[in-house]
């Protein structure tokens, strides 16, 4: 359908149009009632159970104020110290001229970003878990101190670990667009580092880093598998926990469609606000051509920033390490048994969902690329939201919705496999779509008129189209398997219970602390994910190649 | 990579297919149904009499399949609901799931006191507090003294577990109205509270804390299973709150006849023989044949609650819990 529509919408002045065929481009636009078909079914499953409706008592109760409490204040804590901590690694990264150990260090960053959430829980409690190698020796810093990982601790240190890496490869990406000019005129002037930090970063940074810090605030308030694994009770848990443990626990309807309106206007505000502030930054171009360094280094200046990288990165893949006893683990034939067949259903389900999800994003494109060529801004801004809405729409309260209107109609013993692969691509529309825009719309800003005037058909047409989009399709391929690849919160609910994916594994295996076997699983789930990406990149970088223009496009 | 996502859909959808409905389904907790569970060797036991096909689908936990029950109502596959407990029995009974059983409980242990037309036990146990005695040799002899000390404690979510809410009733049981304070002062040497029982009980093996709550029977488990005794129950003055596990059957069961069969099996001399020492809990008919460990086992003073108290005021305890806990 997504490449008959393309055809359609491009191909206006095309043969096509005149045997009726037009109205196929009209087949795209159901794509909307489509990606809210399943939102508003989740909602209707909750409402209509017996009839509840929302308990807006509990507004006042304390535990709600507790919950909405942690939840703003982890998520502010968590959201706040990565942009901080962020800015001066950034900064580093950006004077050094290694350009090697910079493309790792950034490729290091990525990957901590996407390596599935369970991944690094697993990593932490072997680090810092009741047993972990680090814990005797953060006890021994300080008499009668008793770490507990479990609460307000683990769970930032989760978020850190996810969110600070995204965050330096952001700032960097900023500060790299800093033209040449600036540096070369901050050197003629003789500027003092404090004051090029002032007057040529500190503007850049800033944009950067409000823009940031909201988007990784709504992460966070959003945190689903981090609070469940690591948080440890009552004390410290969030909103999107709390709506499953209502709906979960206590099957009270009533009190988690009080929290998931509240999760939903809170989360969705933010969201509004911060995208409202500019488009998302993940989604920027990278730019790649700096020459200039910003600041003429001495060797040995540079030696010691390249030394303090390093040890941020071994910082940052201390709880990758933690998992690498296990690889012993590898050779026995237990693991095998234990990991094949979660290892081919996470594949597969990955993969699945990432074709399904970038079809059904490329389709949504499409109305919105013909409304952009008709210059209707207010429905572009209209379509898009609802395109992605997905994105703030907490996905603890979509699954659960469906599986209450879903559990009487569906055998879901039989079919919940399915609706896993379903969920998992609607939850995952947004970022292929987010992914997918910049490209297409920039394809038709430059080509547009150049196919019209040429009279291509509407097969040339396609041909040139891919070819300039392969890379970002591809780059968006791999995110979005790698997404749903590690998946837990909607597995957790539609999983049929004799089957198991790699993340589900390793949530069992660590939660009853088996931990050699949860590191084993990780570490297979994180070669999966690195290599998936590594693969994908290899094959956009390849194509971006023999694609019309050089492919500027390398970012998630 | 469309044509293998089709592959997989299509593969999946004839994976999935090749499972065709039991003569009986029954839904029942994760570890019953394990490698190591009762399940399995339950299944092949009773099929061996019955000359039929049964099912055990297994979610989370004893609150989960009442959830279960309540979503699919007319719709459900279940034919037994197995693995409830007795603090459950009247909201079940409530929401009209369940329907009576006929079977004839006469055989019972009179120490069980067990009288309900809907709901057949089948094992049972007192929540306790296992501790590790080579490391603490003077445990806490009362649940007060244990709250109010600072030994480092795990215990599991009243809300998805039932030790949790065996946990819950217990300092209602003891502390009455001054249930929010004690959870508070219990909070503070709270490493962490966990999902199920499984998590907090690993934890503890792991060296987590110095205490976990499970049951009177665990120490019998390490006996029997790794010739271990150093783990043992500590035993409260106050007494402790019991479990008693039950299965019922459902009330849009296809096949009443056999669920009814099913439940007399359950606590026939050579069901009663496998729970045990897959189940870990007390057999509810007496003269079962068990290892010696479970003779040393403690046996506490049993704390009483009736099912419709529970079920009128376990909200406004949950609540008091979180709020307090907090």
């Amino acid at each position: 359908m997504a490449v008959i529509c393309s055809i359609m919408t491009l191909g206006k002045t095309s043969p096509a149009k005149k045997i009726g065929l037009f109205s196929l481009s009209q087949l795209c636009w159901l794509s909307y009632p489509v990606t809210l078909l399943v939102t508003l079914l989740a909602f209707y499953g909750l409402m209509s159970f017996e009839g509840d409706s929302a308990d807006w008592q509990l507004l006042t109760d304390s535990y709600f104020l507790g919950v909405l409490g942690f939840t703003l204040k982890q998520s502010t804590i968590s959201s706040f110290a990565s942009v901080l901590f962020a800015i001066p690694i950034a900064r580093a990264l950006n004077q050094l001229n290694a350009q090697r150990f910079k493309n790792i260090f950034l490729g290091l960053c990525l990957l901590c970003f996407v390596t599935p959430t369970l991944v690094v829980v697993t990593g932490l409690v072997a680090l810092l878990g009741r047993s972990g190698w680090l814990t005797p020796y953060i006890e021994s810093l300080v008499e009668d101190y008793s770490w507990n990982l479990y609460g307000l601790n683990g769970i930032l240190l989760a978020h850190l670990f996810m969110n600070m890496p995204f965050a330096i490869r952001i700032i960097h990406q900023q500060l790299a667009t800093i033209p040449d000019t600036s540096w070369r005129l901050a050197k003629q002037l003789k500027l003092s580092p404090w004051q090029r930090f002032v007057i040529i970063e500190k503007p850049v940074i800033q944009s950067a880093g409000l823009m940031l810090f909201g988007f990784i605030f709504v992460l966070c308030f959003n945190s689903f598998a981090v609070v469940l694994a690591l948080g440890g009770g009552p004390q410290s848990t969030t909103l999107e926990v709390a709506v499953y443990q209502a709906l979960k626990y206590d099957f009270n309807i009533s009190e988690a469609l009080t929290l998931a309106w509240s999760q939903l206007l809170i989360a969705g505000g933010l969201y509004a606000c911060f995208s409202a502030m500019g488009t998302p930054v993940w989604q920027s171009h990278e730019v790649i051509n700096q020459t200039t360094r910003p600041y003429p280094l001495t060797s040995q200046g540079s030696r010691l920033r390249l030394l303090a990288l390093c040890g941020m990165g071994i910082l940052l893949l201390l709880p990758y390490v933690a998992l690498l006893p296990s690889i012993s683990l590898f050779f026995t034939a237990d693991i095998w048994r234990l990991v094949m067949q979660p290892l081919l259903l996470s594949i597969g389900l990955g993969m699945t969902s990432a074709s399904i999800s970038l079809v059904m994003a490329y389709t949504l494109l499409q109305p919105i690329r013909s409304q952009l060529k008709q210059k209707r801004s207010m429905r572009v801004k209209l379509l898009e939201q609802v395109a992605t809405h997905q994105l703030f729409a907490p996905a603890m309260v979509i699954s659960v919705g469906l599986f209450v209107f879903l559990l009487p109609r569906v055998d879901l013993d039989r079919w919940g496999i399915i609706v896993v692969i379903l969920l998992n691509s609607a939850v995952l529309v947004p970022f292929a779509f987010q992914k997918l825009k910049p490209r297409l719309i920039q394809f038709d800003q430059q080509y547009d008129r150049l196919c019209l005037s040429l009279k291509l058909n509407t097969w040339e047409r396609w041909k040139i189209e891919w070819a300039f989009i392969r890379p970002s399709f591809i780059s968006a391929a791999s995110l979005v398997f790698v997404l749903a690849a590690g998946d837990v919160a909607i597995f957790a609910i539609f999983g049929p219970s004799d089957w198991s994916t790699l993340p589900w594994l390793i949530y069992s295996l660590a939660g009853t602390y088996r931990i050699p076997e949860a590191s084993a699983a990780s570490l297979l789930l994180l070669l999966v994910c690195a290599g998936a990406l590594w693969l994908l990149q290899l094959v956009a970088n390849r194509t971006a190649i023999s694609s019309v223009e050089p492919s500027t496009d390398a970012e998630p | 990579m469309k044509r293998t996502s089709l592959f997989t859909l299509a593969a999946s959808a004839l994976l999935t297919s090749s499972c065709f409905a039991a003569d009986l389904t029954i839904y029942t907790y994760d570890s019953f149904n394990s490698e190591w569970g009762p399940g399995p060797q339950l299944e092949k036991s009773f099929e061996a009499q019955c000359q039929c096909d049964i099912e055990f689908i297994a979610v989370d936990d004893g609150v989960s399949i009442l959830n279960r029950a309540r979503i699919e109502k007319a719709s459900t596959k279940a034919d037994v609901l197995l693995g409830l407990d007795d603090s459950l029995t009247q909201v079940t009974r409530d929401e009209g799931l369940v329907q009576a059983h006929g079977v004839d409980l006469s055989s019972l242990t009179s120490a069980l006191a067990w009288d309900d037309e809907d709901f057949v036990p089948f094992d049972y146990g007192y929540f306790s507090f296992i501790y590790d005695s080579s490391k603490i040799a003077q445990p806490a002899d009362s649940l007060k003294a244990l709250i109010s000390s600072n030994a480092s404690v795990i215990y599991q979510d009243p809300r998805t577990s039932t030790p949790g809410q065996g946990l819950m009733l217990w300092v209602n049981a003891v502390y009455g109205d001054e249930a929010a304070s004690a959870w508070a002062e219990l909070a503070k040497h709270t490493v962490t509270v966990t999902k199920g029982w499984w998590e907090a009980y690993s934890m503890f093996l792991e060296g987590g804390a110095d205490y976990v709550l499970s049951y009177n029977t665990s120490p019998a488990y390490h006996a029997v299973v790794d010739g271990e005794s150093k783990y043992k129950a500590a035993l409260f003055d106050e007494g402790h709150i019991a479990q008693v596990e039950v299965a019922a059957i459902s009330q849009y069961s296809d096949n009443p006849e056999l669920a009814k069969q099913f439940l007399s099996f359950l606590i026939s001399p050579e069901a009663q023989h496998i729970i045990p020492t897959t189940n870990w809990m007390l057999p509810v008919i007496d003269n079962v044949e068990l290892p010696a460990p479970f003779s040393s086992l403690i046996t506490p003073k049993r704390l009483n609650f009736t099912p419709a108290q529970v079920a009128e005021q376990r909200k406004a305890m949950i609540s008091t819990w979180r709020s307090s806990a907090q």
